[in-house]
């Protein structure tokens, strides 16, 4: 798994390529800490590089999305395929999170 | 003619992926679809690795023990671990409320989910999930 980190607009645009799984998910969080800890209003995870996300990554979104909303941090998710798509309606976190089908849509909606 | 393995892995998660892959390699093999080689590997990663970390409470000195066997029109997966079980019936929806907060609670409603068929025997020291093959 690969990440790394860009800023366009204003917003902190986190661009992961490969699977966020049980031996990755602690790699994510520890990227994210310093977005958290830097309280980056509008953060942008882009997932159009993964293709597998089990529920180890599924708890590391949910805590950085937590942990983003005690300071009132907007998170968003882009470009989720149809398969990684399905695991987030499944667990309803559709309805939790912020998710938008492509990068110009997610940006124009800060 | 089905084809069974049997084998007990260490109790480490870096192992899981391994496993994992053994088994789709070989449903592609037989010209699966990827709509449901991803079910089947979520779920069998979901099932391993909640034997390592709840169940073998990732010590280890335990071991996972995995059966699988492929069918023409199913698959069948058992995943045993070596800790005190416990009781499936007791988990909570991760959908309802403020469960949909909580960081954990997802793996088996995932199992449930994307699998035909799922239970659990030896009080929830091993879980047998089956799913329809359709190619």
């Amino acid at each position: 798994m690969q990440i790394r980190i860009e800023e366009n607009s204003g917003v902190s645009i986190c661009r992961v390529k490969g699977d966020i799984d049980i031996n990755t998910s602690p790699e994510v969080k520890k990227f994210l800490e310093p977005v958290i800890r830097g309280k980056k209003n509008k953060v942008m995870i882009d997932f159009s590089e993964v293709n597998y996300v089990d529920s180890s990554g599924l708890a590391t979104l949910v805590e950085v999305l937590k942990n983003m909303k005690l300071y009132g941090g907007k998170l968003k998710l882009v470009s989720l395929s149809s398969k990684v798509m399905g695991l987030f309606e499944i667990t309803k976190l559709n309805k939790l999170f912020d998710i938008k089908t492509d990068e110009n849509s997610a940006l124009s909606s800060f | 003619m089905p084809v069974k393995n049997s084998q007990k892995i260490e109790n480490n998660s870096r192992l899981l992926k391994e496993v994992s892959k053994d088994l789709i390699v070989s449903l592609k093999d037989k010209g699966i679809n990827e709509g449901l080689l991803f079910d089947i590997q979520i779920s069998f990663e979901e099932a391993l690795r909640n034997a390592m970390v709840h169940g073998n409470k990732s010590r280890d000195d335990k071991k996972v023990k995995i059966d699988t066997e492929i069918r023409d029109d199913e698959v069948i997966i058992s995943v045993e671990d070596e800790g005190d079980g416990f009781d499936p019936s007791r988990l909570p929806d991760p959908t309802q409320g403020d469960n949909i907060l909580r960081e954990g609670g997802r793996g088996v409603y995932l199992i449930k989910h994307l699998m035909d068929n799922v239970k659990f025997e030896l009080g929830g020291r091993r879980i047998v999930m089956s799913k329809k093959l359709k190619k």
